[in-house]
């Protein structure tokens, strides 16, 4: 069933008096209204929560690299420069805006709007907790893969109306390196689906447990090769180093966002780092437990929901460091390495655990590798203290 | 409330308004605070200070559009293989799990046929394709 | 209030998008038209209670065929000013031997029993339990593509298999070897 926020309020009974007083006072219309203005309200705050959590990503990244690289980072915009972002923000708002003068205007505009676009719209499933998220879409997996694929378009459309060559290459790199790791992706997400038997988010989730032995990752050997898969692939598809051809700073210049200038590039840039806290969002509820709290403390009431958005956001943020650490350790991919690491590594390997994970299903009724281990010590415990 | 069922969709349709609305506007009130005095040499394209020779259109390998390709058979692939996954587990409950199972298997041992043709015949190669024919072919004369 | 509401921007956008592709001049300008038409679409399943496949338009259609088109546009580019629409089309005149005519029999019997199915109910495996007491329409495809349209799933399976086999002879780069 389709869960959303609306419904989650719901149970409380300030919203439902609330719900039936504008009911009697303005007619028949009014919930609806209301439930708009809900749910306004909560894509708003997530948004902006999001757009904040994406500048501060900008700056998590400088300061880990600049940690990584034994020098400081930015320290002087507000404590420790923590508002680093915000004057980055208000400075690329004050440049000045060139357009090459052979350059499409209108994909121009229309390539960092679908970048955005894809982004924000693949916020609606991201599982904050049980009640809090904004939907939870019955086809919430297959929905967050076919935004993402839009992430690709807007990047080629960049590379495209530039008319430069850079950017060209980079456009074009970019839109097959997004569209080959989706299959790695995909397959692994199918078999995680296969394990929990639906496709939406809070099915997904509900499947596993608090504690690290319910995690999909430890579930079977199959999910466990399959988070690094999963990983792996998103990684590519974000565009993050190792994967960084697209925009490579050695070779390309800045491959498709070269022409691109104040807020017009800090569009993209935003959209990659939002990008990169959904895909880390989706891997920490596809295999690491994602809102589950462990014994499922606190419930369904808000303090429940405050401890599982608090679990989810520990594990998310646990997968950016990851990122950001890899970016700042690993040299870079060639363009031919990459096309052989997903076709002839990854995608083989995907099918794999995917064959796999539902010969586990079937001959083993989905139980765990933990829950096998226990029952085998506690029949061989039986069995052993009969005599 | 007619539309209660599809009000999950809702946050979909504004998240989507939401970031049309962040650009545009983020541009509008840009156009009024930031300067505007374009000059021919700011409007060329970047070439790493040469002058850019040419158009920037040039013929492309084929070896994007062979990519393309097996992506998108893959795609509807595991678009069709969705439905059949959400449903395998309860299917293994109420005992019909080997029907499943078989048609699934079926399914991903047909592909994977497609996708050990296109490996062997070297479309999944990005750069060795010519010399890697081109030796072959020597091999046999 | 919101079906409504939904449905009208799916329209606008569908129907404004179809517009776009046969009026503009430029082909990409024309290939951002039909991504807008088949967001459209997606959004029109939205309003049929099919979600599961809005979704897959979404991530079969905008996310791969667009893609492809736009790939493919690009590979035949050359000066701006070839980036045109144009009108024409080749006959290839075809002449079947033994073998064609085989596979097309095979062919025309797959297809014959997967429409005879959908429309006349000529098969009809019992399964132990009901399709509609699924609870979304995802489970409810899964489980007739399990039961009464395996023939289905499997030959779209080959037929998969077929699409990639001659997509890849035909893009191969040395044709005309043989």
């Amino acid at each position: 069933m389709n869960n959303t926020i609306v419904s989650y309020l719901l149970d409380f009974e300030i919203v439902r008096n609330m719900f039936d007083f504008v009911s009697t006072k303005f007619g028949l219309n009014a919930s609806g209204i209301l439930t708009f203005f809900i749910f306004f309200i909560a894509a708003f705050i997530v948004v902006n929560v999001m757009a904040v959590i994406g500048g501060l990503g900008t700056y998590a990244e400088r300061k880990i690299s600049a940690d990584m690289q034994m020098r400081i980072g930015p320290n002087r915009v507000g404590p420790f420069g923590i508002l680093q972002f915000l004057a980055d923000g208000v400075k690329m708002i004050m440049k000045e805006d060139i357009v090459p003068a052979k350059a499409d205007r209108a994909l121009f505009f229309v390539a960092p709007t679908l970048c955005l676009m894809g982004v924000f719209a693949s916020l609606a499933v991201i599982p904050f907790s049980k009640g809090l998220t904004l939907t939870h879409l019955n086809v919430g997996v297959v929905y967050l893969l076919g935004v993402s694929s839009l992430v690709g378009i807007g990047i080629f459309l960049g590379g495209y109306s530039s008319n430069s060559k850079w950017s060209m290459l980079g456009g074009m790199r970019g839109a097959s390196q997004i569209i080959s790791y989706e299959i790695p992706v995909t397959l692994s997400m199918l078999a995680v689906v296969v394990l929990a038997g639906g496709l939406s988010f809070d099915k997904l989730v509900d499947a596993q447990t608090g504690w690290p032995t319910g995690w999909f990752i430890f579930h079977n050997p199959f999910t466990f090769i399959g988070f690094f898969v999963f990983f792996v692939g998103v990684l590519a598809e974000t565009n993050r180093a190792p994967f960084d051809l697209p925009e490579a700073e050695s070779e390309l210049v800045s491959g498709y966002h070269t022409e691109f200038t104040g807020m017009r590039f800090a569009f993209f840039a935003l959209a990659e780092y939002v990008e990169v806290f959904v895909v880390c969002g989706a891997a920490s509820a596809l295999f690491l437990g994602g809102y589950k709290v462990p014994m499922d403390l606190g419930g369904e009431s808000i303090l429940g929901q405050i401890l599982q958005m608090g679990s989810f956001l520990t594990k998310t943020f646990l997968l950016y460091y990851v990122v950001i650490w890899i970016r700042w350790t690993l040299p870079r991919l060639r363009v031919d390495q990459l096309m052989v690491v997903c076709w002839k590594y990854l995608t083989p390997i995907a099918l794999f655990n995917l064959v796999g994970c539902a010969l586990w299903v079937y001959f083993l009724n989905g139980k765990s590798f933990y829950e096998l281990v226990m029952n085998m010590a506690v029949t061989s415990i039986h069995s052993g203290g009969g005599h | 409330m007619s539309s209660t069922g599809l009000n999950v969709y809702m946050p979909v349709v504004m998240l989507f308004a939401f970031g049309f609305i962040a650009v545009a506007g983020a541009l509008l009130v840009g156009k009024l605070v930031r300067p505007h005095h374009p000059t021919k040499l700011k409007e060329t394209a970047y070439e790493c200070g040469e002058e850019p020779v040419g158009s920037a259109w040039s013929q492309f390998n084929i070896r994007f559009y062979v990519v393309g390709l097996i992506f998108i058979i893959f795609d509807v692939e595991s678009a069709l293989m969705f439905p059949v996954a959400a449903v395998f587990k309860q299917f293994n409950e109420i005992g019909m799990g080997s029907i499943a199972l078989c048609s699934f298997l079926v399914f991903i041992g047909i592909l994977v046929v497609g996708i050990v043709y296109c490996w062997k015949k070297g479309d999944l190669d990005w750069v060795k394709s010519y010399q890697h024919s081109a030796a072959r072919r020597t091999i046999k004369e | 209030m919101f079906v409504k509401f939904l449905f009208l921007i799916s329209t606008l956008l569908t129907l404004a998008g179809a517009i776009g592709v046969v009026a503009v001049k430029n082909i990409m300008h024309a290939c951002v038209f039909l991504l807008a038409s088949l967001i459209g679409v997606a959004g029109l399943y939205v309003t049929l209670g099919a979600d599961f496949v809005s979704a897959v338009q979404l991530v079969v259609y905008v996310g791969g065929v667009v893609i492809l088109m736009i790939f493919a546009v690009m590979l035949t580019g050359g000066d701006k000013a070839d980036f045109f629409n144009k009108f024409g089309f080749e006959k290839v005149s075809a002449m079947g031997n033994k073998k064609t005519y085989l596979v097309g029999s095979a062919v025309l019997i797959v297809f014959t029993l997967s429409v005879g199915k959908i429309i006349f109910n000529i098969i009809d495996l019992k399964s132990s339990k009901d399709p509609q007491s699924y609870v979304s329409t995802v489970e409810q495809l899964g489980h007739l593509l399990l039961t009464d349209h395996v023939l289905a799933f499997e030959a779209s399976s080959v037929v998969l298999l077929g699409a990639l086999i001659g997509a890849a002879i035909i893009a191969r780069p040395n044709r005309g070897v043989k």
